[in-house]
């Protein structure tokens, strides 16, 4: 009987170091948003595991920390960020908090997403006189979804660099994932190519990328300037603006007050919808694929 | 994992240590609601330092802020039978200056809440070291030289004292966990008669520190908050069980 009770012992420590050496050959990533997680899982399926730090429901400028950020940091073999600034106001704190020299900004773990793209909205003048505009331009890259292969290609890369083992393993879902987009993103367009011309009011310029890339006219937003609520002088400016210049919609996020938004739909007989911006923002999206989907089915019969 | 919270933690103790102090003063005199005051005030102070300075010199602004708004209280304190109506006026008063100068401000909310309050799960252990020096020397003002005063002057002090303390402490921990701390542990201490009040106010609030950094760990809800749940909480149970 005890002999048996040994036995059984020695096995399952065999199988918990086994688990354990299994999971030390795994790379830990953590990401600062819901996105760069999914585009993590596609591109490192089962190799890596991956982590998000904020959920997709509130502002992603304005996260509150909480203890398991700083755990989750403090072992992590790799961190990714949007970057831009739009971290700027949770970030630094916390990473510094994790004290975790592999993933310091310029290290081998950090990556910043931001540094593949070409920013929109560049201020001219250092003064920032726009309003809470981020230096290094906008940074709302991902809701293009021509910008979302350019990603996963950044985020491959590094993965391959950190765990060369894995290089194939990568390199195949990378490509599996580019080609299921390309193919996603011919019936997107569809949609989105019906954007072109379209004037449009949005609350915060969260879809710049998209509006430029189909080539939308936003005329005007909610906010008089980035992070600032709106007032009466602007939301009167806005009624005028949106009745002279044939406005077809006005664009809501989810995680400011919608009551402008209401407020001058009522006053103007413009419809206004809410897009969702990232995984999670809305229950039905759960993954980047779905995020899509849905963008592009609130903005369908334009 | 646990080194996480040691700074959480730590801060909340040295936050603790001088503000039950204030706490019971303010308890005291009926003023409770000084601290709001006082706190938006600086905050005020920030987003004037934000638009004419672009945010250099924050801090002394909103210290000079501050304190002024002391020296006021202590004016009005003298000579005005509804004091709690002025500092709230006073606290509203702040609110909206604050919104009324970023809505001309080119810095938004998100540069102006940076500046204004940093959340305890992320301050780091050098800055807690520099804010227990500070509280221990007022503390020692408090305990030794402030005595010899008497009247206004002395009144002035103590809310001078008291300005430059929040004015610390908010911008580490945020305003609602100075309230909590500042005021849950004085109120329940005050419920009881034995012992040394202050020190009772210490313990009180040492233990249900814990308990509110441990839950908060163990659930990861947001460490602030999770203080001020717990704090208020306490005091609110004890105020309706115990009789005076």
């Amino acid at each position: 009987m005890k002999r048996n009770a040994y036995f059984i012992l020695i096995v399952l420590s065999v199988l918990v170091l086994y688990s354990f050496m299994e999971g030390a050959a795994k790379l830990e990533v953590v990401t600062s948003y819901k996105y760069i997680e999914d585009l993590v899982r596609q591109v490192g399926g089962d190799r890596v595991t991956v982590t998000a730090l904020a959920d997709g429901q509130n502002d992603p400028h304005t996260v509150m920390p909480k203890p398991s950020f700083i755990a989750k940091l403090s072992r992590a073999d790799l961190f990714i960020i949007n970057g831009g600034q739009l971290e700027i106001g949770w970030v630094p704190a916390v990473l510094k908090q994790a004290n975790n020299p592999v993933i310091m900004p310029g290290n081998k773990g950090f990556l910043d997403l931001m540094a593949f793209i070409r920013p929109l909205e560049i201020p001219t003048s250092v003064s920032r006189a726009q309003g809470d505009v981020h230096p290094e331009g906008n940074p709302h890259f991902h809701l293009d979804p021509n910008n979302i292969p350019i990603l996963a290609n950044a985020i491959k890369e590094q993965l391959c660099k950190q765990d060369a083992v894995n290089r194939a393993v990568y390199q195949s879902n990378y490509e599996s994932f580019a080609r299921k987009w390309e193919e996603k993103l011919k019936g997107w367009n569809i949609v989105f190519f019906k954007l072109k011309g379209v004037r449009l009011v949005v609350y915060h310029k969260l879809f710049e990328y998209l509006f430029t890339h189909y080539h939308a006219d936003v005329i005007g937003t909610i906010e008089p300037l980035p992070g600032i609520p709106p007032s009466s002088r602007h939301i009167a400016g806005l009624i005028e603006a949106i009745k002279s210049s044939n406005v077809r919609l006005i664009i809501q996020d989810g995680y400011h007050s919608a009551k402008t938004a209401e407020f001058l739909s009522n006053k103007t007989g413009v419809k206004w919808i809410i897009l969702p911006h990232d995984i999670g923002s809305i229950k039905e999206v759960t993954d980047l694929i779905l995020l899509f989907d849905e963008i592009a089915r609130r903005l369908t019969g334009l | 994992m646990t080194d996480i919270l040691v700074s959480a933690f730590l801060l909340s103790l040295v936050l603790l240590g001088i503000h039950s102090y204030f706490g019971m003063e303010i308890i005291r005199r009926g003023i409770i609601f000084t601290d709001l005051a006082i706190g938006q005030m600086a905050a005020l102070g920030a987003a004037t330092a934000l638009l004419f300075t672009g945010g250099k010199y924050a801090y002394i602004i909103s210290l000079a802020f501050a304190i002024g708004s002391a020296g006021l209280t202590t004016f009005a304190s003298r000579r005005e039978k509804h004091l709690e109506a002025f500092i709230g006026l006073l606290y509203a008063f702040g609110v909206a200056g604050v919104f009324i100068l970023l809505s001309k401000s080119p810095h938004g909310m998100e540069e102006f809440n940076e500046l204004l309050a940093s959340d305890i799960l992320l301050v780091p252990i050098r800055k807690i070291i520099e804010v227990a020096v500070l509280y221990l020397g007022i503390g020692l003002f408090l305990g030794f030289i402030y005595r010899k005063f008497s009247g206004m002057v002395k009144d002035f002090f103590f809310f001078a004292a008291f300005a430059f303390t929040i004015t610390s402490s908010v911008r580490l921990a945020g305003v609602f966990v100075v309230f909590a701390l500042l005021v849950g542990p004085a109120f329940i201490s005050l419920k009881f008669k034995k012992g040394f009040p202050l020190v009772n106010a210490w313990l009180i609030g040492i233990v249900i520190n814990i308990i509110s950094i441990g839950v908060s760990y163990r659930f990861d809800l947001p460490t602030g908050y999770t203080i001020v749940l717990f704090q208020a909480f306490a005091a609110l149970v004890v105020s309706l069980v115990k009789k005076e």
